[in-house]
């Protein structure tokens, strides 16, 4: 289990680069006998929530940290927890080991699974965002907070709206598990961010490939995982508040937690609150305001736990609330209005600053309601049933011009239900030191959803069934792991025939077997090499197959293909880690090929409609690759200084016309340098560094071409050229200082420090507009006490 | 086994709670564009013979296919018309006039008439909104038409939306109408 635990953690954060090592032993206390190592034992750092599960022979470990003093847990069944409390000094590998004493009595109430990542079960590459490296991102979108991860981009339609890219791939190739649920808020649309409250999360993973196996279909592209911290366990009432504020937009971001746990009282209870508010005015480009890019968010969300000896309940409910403003600038009625906008410069309209929030906007409520339960036993594993059910509430506003409406131009309600039974079944060692460990499952989902106003995509009921068994073996330095899945899929899509008024429906249903195979080496202690192959599947959505109409946003018109067969991908990886005294960092190359990729492919007869002539799109499918490779290297160049590069490239091809792909991320390099003080006056874990991003043209575009038809001109292709390379500095300071018995994190950071003017290729509203300004904020995290042990 | 069948229970109390079993996709509302044009009428009234009226319609302009059948204005060489353009939503009962909504936002609305060789005829707005200075400004609404000699070409017909920002030129806003007329000139 050594392997995973290098690979998932090694880079959170490439300038915390400090790791923890150690072994797990377990002893017999009455008897003096000798020590044995504990495979499958557990070590927990209670500050940044996150752990190792120790290896065949009892050794963890855990890369990527800051320096700081930190409680380690060290748990495992039948033996007594250990806590203890270190002090992890400035670019060193600290050695952590641990005896655990055997429990004299059976013991049924040992936490172990509770506190690792769901991912870390899974032999795939991954790559995450916790503690320190998470607080940075603080105030950002997901889909923005991802970014600063190797393989991840994002799509963006204006400064407000950010969907997370994951080598390549986006929008319902995804799988975004939020606090376990898979997030179904209507993830086809390019202009449709994901509704998750990023403080709910003290932990973002991302799988990158497909990982269908285990959370589903469609996740061809990879699956991110929004994980909360785990909930208090001592008695107590405890919170925290973030606050975040940025010259851009002169946002503020105000977030806060209460949690608390009962101790004797009530044992095992524990609750938690947790709301954010957010608020952003025009954001502003070097040269000018971007009008009506304003931003509204309210969320919140509570929880409640229950554990009681070998069972436990959970009760969760969130909702998120937003409110986004979009680019007047970037709204066209008509190709012609496009073609005059994009030969601009600038847009028209430059007003001054302004928390104005009008049309054209987006309104959006995501309800979320989870219940869990589990059940724990030494011989049968655990096993856990949650059921959800999801509403996510859409409404559109465009621009009226003489109507004068209120209604929404388009309302879309789609309620989801899922349920879930997994069996995780306790670790089998063998005669030869291995260990066996696994799950299977079922997955059972079913969709509703209601249209109003005008068409974009259907009425339509989905039923989804999944069932999945993965195992792994671990023996010395090998770990092998093996998964399969089945799926069924149906859709019944209803239409209205607007000359009788009678209701009609279509359906479609398809079934997929799928299966994985990974395995990890390891050469030495510093040096790891994980494989994996893998396939993944994906049945054309509702968008896919019956979208009909003109997008205005997009300014096409797009048409659904009913005859769409699903995506199959076959996708294969291949990450080499190593973690030195000075030197650490981790490659992976990937290839990930599709069969039957569905994308928008234009038309040759544009669609003529009130507004003039359109470009016409239809959804087809083709071959694509999409091959790359992720480095991130860190070096110290002394103890202090340390110089990390991200590097992520991609190549896109469509392999059926021999042509590029549009909208895929170019290549880019993040290059940071931090130098780090342990202390200064009452301060403590300081930090200074200067980054600079280089984001290269994209080369690899279909070229754009434009024709004469009926004396309208009309792009095939894209709109526009992709833009020019762009480079970003950036700068950031941070310190804890104490404050009572707890610390308080101030981050103060600047992006685009140069305010230089330039495009991005992956923002829709590139045609428009220049991206963001410089922007500097300030995020402070305050933990507090309201009531300790009593 | 107690506590889970306990779980089972609960998750099955919730899930009726919260109405998994309601079917209200298979009641389908009809498409209602907010802003549909569906129609667009150009009247033309002969200036030295009020009898000589020529009329020229599109319809279905946001169906599936629109209908250019009626869509043609035969005009006199060298007449001078004056003209009228009327847009109607047949989406709405009752039939929805657009061009009255637009007569009442008059100072976020113009019209542009484009002819098509420019030869072919020349346009004149007659009408006037109520902006303050530097306007007022033309609406289009209604207007003059002077064709040219014989000849055959098009019409275009934009009308703008330029809330905030109506200056008397086509440049600012988004299209709401772009449509064109065929016409003869005999």
């Amino acid at each position: 289990m050594l392997f995973i635990s290098s690979t998932a953690w090694s880079q959170n954060i490439a300038v915390c680069t400090d790791s923890l090592v150690g072994f797990i032993q377990g002893q017999d206390s009455r008897q003096r006998t000798e020590k044995l190592p504990l495979p499958g034992a557990t070590v927990y750092i209670r500050e940044l929530a996150k752990g190792a599960v120790a290896d065949a022979n009892g050794r963890f470990q855990i890369t990527g940290l800051c320096p700081g003093i930190y409680t380690l847990d060290y748990q495992f069944i039948g033996y007594k927890t250990v806590a203890r409390t270190i002090h992890v000094p400035l670019s060193d590998t600290m050695i952590a080991s641990a005896t655990l004493l055997a429990e004299n009595v059976t013991l049924n109430e040992v936490v172990v699974t509770e506190h690792r990542s769901e991912a870390q079960q899974l032999l795939q590459t991954q790559t995450s965002l916790s503690g320190a490296a998470l607080d940075q991102t603080r105030g950002q979108s997901l889909g923005e907070s991802l970014k600063s991860l190797t393989g991840l981009y994002s799509i963006q339609s204006g400064p407000s709206i950010s969907k997370p890219v994951i080598h390549g791939l986006y929008s319902n190739r995804i799988i975004i598990l939020n606090n376990g649920i898979r997030q179904e808020d209507q993830q086809w649309g390019t202009e449709h961010a994901p509704q998750v409250d990023q403080f709910l999360a003290s932990r973002l993973t991302v799988i990158k490939g497909a990982a269908s196996i285990r959370y589903g279909s469609d996740a061809i592209g990879g699956v991110i995982l929004v994980e909360p911290k785990a909930m208090p366990e001592q008695p107590g009432i405890n919170g925290e508040v973030n606050v975040v504020g940025a010259t851009n937009g002169r946002m503020g971001v105000a977030s806060g937690m209460l949690e608390g746990a009962f101790g004797k009282k009530l044992p095992g209870l524990s609750w938690r609150l947790q709301g954010t508010v957010k608020r952003s005015g025009y954001v502003r480009t070097p040269n000018y305001f971007l009008e009506n890019t304003s931003y509204h968010e309210n969320n919140f969300s509570g929880d409640i736990h229950y554990d009681h000896g070998p069972w436990g309940a959970e009760v969760f409910y969130s909702q998120f609330d937003t409110k986004i403003g979009l680019f007047t600038g970037a709204q066209v009625g008509s190709l012609a209005d496009l073609y005059a906008a994009i030969s601009r410069s600038e847009p028209l309209s430059k007003p001054g600053f302004s928390y104005t929030l009008d049309r054209p906007y987006q309104d959006v409520q995501h309800d979320l309601l989870k219940v869990r339960a589990y059940l724990r036993t030494n011989q049968g594993g655990t096993l856990t049933a949650t059921f959800a059910r999801q509403q996510n509430t859409r409404r559109e506003y465009d621009y009226v011009s003489f109507s004068g409406s209120l209604n929404p131009e388009l309302y879309l309600k789609l309620v989801t239900h899922t349920a879930d039974l997994v069996w995780e079944h306790s670790s089998i060692k063998n005669g030869g030191g291995g260990v066996w460990s696994g799950s299977a499952g079922f997955n059972g989902i079913t969709q509703g959803n209601v249209r109003q106003y005008l068409f974009l995509i259907p009425n339509f009921r989905n039923y989804g069934a999944g069932l999945f068994a993965i195992e792994r073996y671990a023996a010395g330095r090998w770990t092998v792991e093996g998964g399969l899945r089945y799926d069924y899929r149906w859709l019944r899509a209803y239409f209205l025939n607007e000359a009788t008024k009678q209701t009609y429906y279509t359906t479609h249903d398809w079934t997929n077997a799928n299966g994985s195979l990974g395995a990890a080496y390891q050469f030495h202690s510093n040096l790891t090499l994980t494989a994996n192959l893998s396939t993944a599947w994906r049945a054309p959505n509702v968008a896919d197959l019956y979208s009909n109409g003109l997008h205005q946003s997009a300014v096409a018109y797009e048409t659904g293909n009913p005859n769409l067969q699903p995506e199959q991908a076959y996708n294969g990886n291949l990450v080499l880690a190593y973690t030195g005294k000075r030197l650490s960092g981790e490659i992976g190359v990937y290839n990930n090929l599709i069969h039957n990729y569905i994308y928008l492919k234009p038309d040759s007869v544009p669609i003529i409609r009130q507004r003039g002539a359109f470009p016409s799109y239809s959804y087809a499918q083709v071959q694509a690759t999409f091959r790359g490779i992720d480095a991130t290297i860190t070096y110290k160049l002394t103890d202090q200084l340390t110089l990390t590069t991200k590097n992520s490239l991609l190549f896109a091809y469509n392999q059926t016309d021999h042509d590029y792909l549009v909208f895929i991320p170019p290549n880019r390099s993040d290059n940071t340098l931090r130098y780090d003080w342990s202390r200064w006056g009452g301060l403590s874990n300081l930090y200074v560094s200067v980054s600079g991003l280089y984001v290269a043209r994209q080369n690899r575009a279909p070229a754009v071409t434009s024709r004469q038809e009926n004396g309208n001109v009309i792009f095939t292709g894209d709109f526009a050229s992709p833009p020019s390379a762009y480079f970003l500095l950036g700068a950031e300071f941070g310190f804890t200082a104490p404050l009572g018995s707890q610390s308080m994190s101030v981050i103060l950071s600047g992006t685009n420090l140069a305010n230089v003017a330039y495009r991005d290729y992956l923002n829709r509203f590139r045609y428009f507009a220049d991206e963001p300004g410089r922007n500097i904020s300030l995020k402070v995290r305050v933990p507090f006490s309201v009531l300790t042990r009593s | 086994m107690q506590s889970i069948s306990k779980a089972l229970w609960i998750i099955l109390a919730v899930s009726l709670l919260t109405g998994a079993c309601k079917n209200d996709e298979q009641n389908v509302a009809p498409t209602d564009d907010n802003e549909a044009i569906t129609t667009a009428i150009l009247s033309l009234t002969n200036a030295t013979n009020a009898q000589d009226v020529v009329t020229a319609t599109i319809e279905n302009l946001n169906a599936t296919a629109p209908d250019f059948t009626k869509a043609t204005l035969n005009l006199k060489a060298n007449a001078t018309y004056s003209g009228v353009v009327q847009l109607y939503d047949k989406t709405q009962t009752p039939t929805l006039d657009a061009t009255a909504e637009i007569r009442e936002k008059a100072n976020e609305h113009l019209f542009i008439y484009t002819p098509s060789a420019t030869s072919l005829l020349t346009v004149t707005l007659t009408d006037k909104d109520t902006n303050p200075a530097p306007g007022p400004y033309p609406i289009g609404l209604t207007f003059s038409l002077k064709a040219g000699p014989i000849a055959t070409g098009k019409l275009n017909v934009r009308l703008r939306h330029q809330p905030g920002a109506k200056n008397g030129t086509a440049t600012p806003g988004t299209d709401d109408l772009n449509v064109d007329y065929s016409v003869i000139i005999q």
